[in-house]
């Protein structure tokens, strides 16, 4: 069966929490898991006083437990996919640069079907 | 009822400025105490009697009060001196009596807003340690923190342009006896060096030990707590007591000066050389990512922290088969520490 990354929503109604978590695909997601590798706070805290920086979001993460995971074939769930990526352990899924290049290429292909139909 | 009101009870009417206007500062007639002259100087020559007791009791005991006392005894009898004509001298314990027939509860100063402005003034500005302002204000450590927070506060709704009862807190602390502000020789307003009380300590222990044993109160605290530190290493100001200790050993001022400054630097060198290692471990711990809206930390932990069950405190996550304590009764949810 396969093994996925993904997140388990902990916490209150309006204040969600996740636990990251490696667990077999078909299992419920609050289901005991095979390892909890981190917690994911998904609601921003405002920057530390001196800086007026941006929000924070914590994660906490096991990166070797969670390299290993990779390594065996786990699949990370699309929101799993995003957080790993931060930390480049998976390609990213969608960034600016790749989009802008494929939205190019399309124009590109596009222009070159219209040029021919004339 | 009457008579008392046109009588001796006339002069609540309108009430003095600058006083508790409690009862007691007034006799029978509805004479203020301190106005007449010679039972003052009784009352007076009585206080500063027991001072003198206080300042002998003080001298065993600790260091850092003592100065000041001094110092507000000669402020005393300095109003005392000068009190010959209006200005009435300042309400002492028997004044600050709010209740006639408890005589054991005595009105408690409070600090003056000249007071809390230096003491923000010296933390935020000066940059001062907390300790620092407190052993030389005579303010506990606790009250320092709590008005330099309070302070920051009313700035920055000041800052903001909320409304603040500057009146309404003027009229209050008008009826309240306050500590003053005196630059140069500050007057204590409160004992900062208590002792708390420790959980292990509150039984009786009765501990035979042989005459041959060298038992020290380091060994004492032990045999209530394999923890329990000796009190000179629990009072708030320890720094107080090695300042006493090297009076002892006939060290003179100047020297215990020298030997202060260089523990004090010292101390700041080490805070320094902790935060720099806090913010290097910080650093090779936390990740930070920047996206277009936030910023993500990533903290590397250990799996291995929830322990063989699964369910140690010290692990990371919700736990699993762990129900919430939450609405439980009794539950204290107020946050007990300040992050």
């Amino acid at each position: 069966m396969v093994l996925k990354i993904r997140l388990a929503r902990f916490g209150k109604r309006n204040a969600p929490f996740y636990n990251i978590v490696v667990a077999q695909a078909r299992t419920a997601r609050n289901s005991l898991p095979l390892e909890v590798l981190g917690t994911y706070d998904p609601i921003p805290r405002p920057a530390p006083p001196p800086g007026d920086g941006k929000p924070i979001k914590e994660i906490k993460l096991d990166t070797a437990r969670a390299k290993y995971w990779l390594g065996v074939g786990a699949q990370p769930s699309a929101p799993a996919w995003r957080l790993l990526s931060m930390i480049g352990l998976m390609e990213p899924k969608y960034s600016i640069q790749k989009m802008q290049q494929t939205e190019a290429e399309q124009r590109a292909t596009r222009g070159a079907d219209t040029s021919e139909g004339r | 009822m009457f008579r008392w009101l046109n009588g001796p009870g006339s002069v609540f009417r309108h009430p003095l400025p600058g006083s508790t206007n409690y009862l007691n500062a007034y006799d029978r007639n509805g004479r203020l105490h301190r106005a007449k002259g010679p039972s003052l100087e009784k009352t007076e020559q009585k206080r500063e009697k027991d001072q003198d007791e206080d300042d002998d009791d003080e001298e065993v005991d600790e260091d850092g009060e003592i100065i000041p006392k001094k110092t507000q005894k000669i402020k005393e009898a300095k109003i005392v001196e000068t009190k010959d004509g209006p200005p009435l001298p300042k309400e002492n314990t028997e004044d600050l009596m709010p209740f006639p027939l408890n005589r054991q509860f005595r009105s408690q100063h409070v600090l003056s807003e000249e007071l809390k402005d230096a003491i923000y003034e010296r933390v935020m500005v000066e940059g001062q340690s907390v300790r620092n302002v407190s052993a030389v204000l005579g303010v506990e450590m606790n009250r320092v923190g709590a008005v330099v927070r309070l302070k920051a506060l009313e700035k920055e709704w000041e800052k903001q342009g909320k409304p603040i009862a500057v009146s309404y807190a003027k009229a209050v602390l008008r009826m309240l006896p306050s500590t003053p502000y005196v630059p140069n020789d500050p007057i204590t307003h409160e004992s900062i060096n208590d002792l708390p009380v420790h959980r292990a300590t509150e039984i009786q222990i009765f501990h035979p030990v042989s005459e041959s044993r060298h038992f020290t109160r380091r060994d004492a605290g032990r045999v209530f707590d394999r923890e329990l530190k000796p009190a000179e290493d629990r009072v708030p100001h320890t720094e107080l007591v090695q300042l006493q200790k090297w009076r002892h050993e006939g060290i003179i001022s100047e020297e215990r000066q020298r030997l202060q400054r260089e523990k004090d630097s010292k101390d700041v060198q080490s805070r320094k050389v902790l935060e720099r290692k806090r913010k290097e471990r910080e650093a090779r711990e936390i990740k930070k990512v920047e996206t277009e809206r936030s910023e993500f930390r990533f903290q590397d932990i250990r799996v291995e922290s929830v322990g063989r069950n699964g369910r140690s405190q010290d692990g990371v996550g919700a736990r699993y088969g762990v129900p919430h304590q939450d609405r439980k009764k009794g539950q204290i949810k107020i946050p007990r520490r300040v992050a």
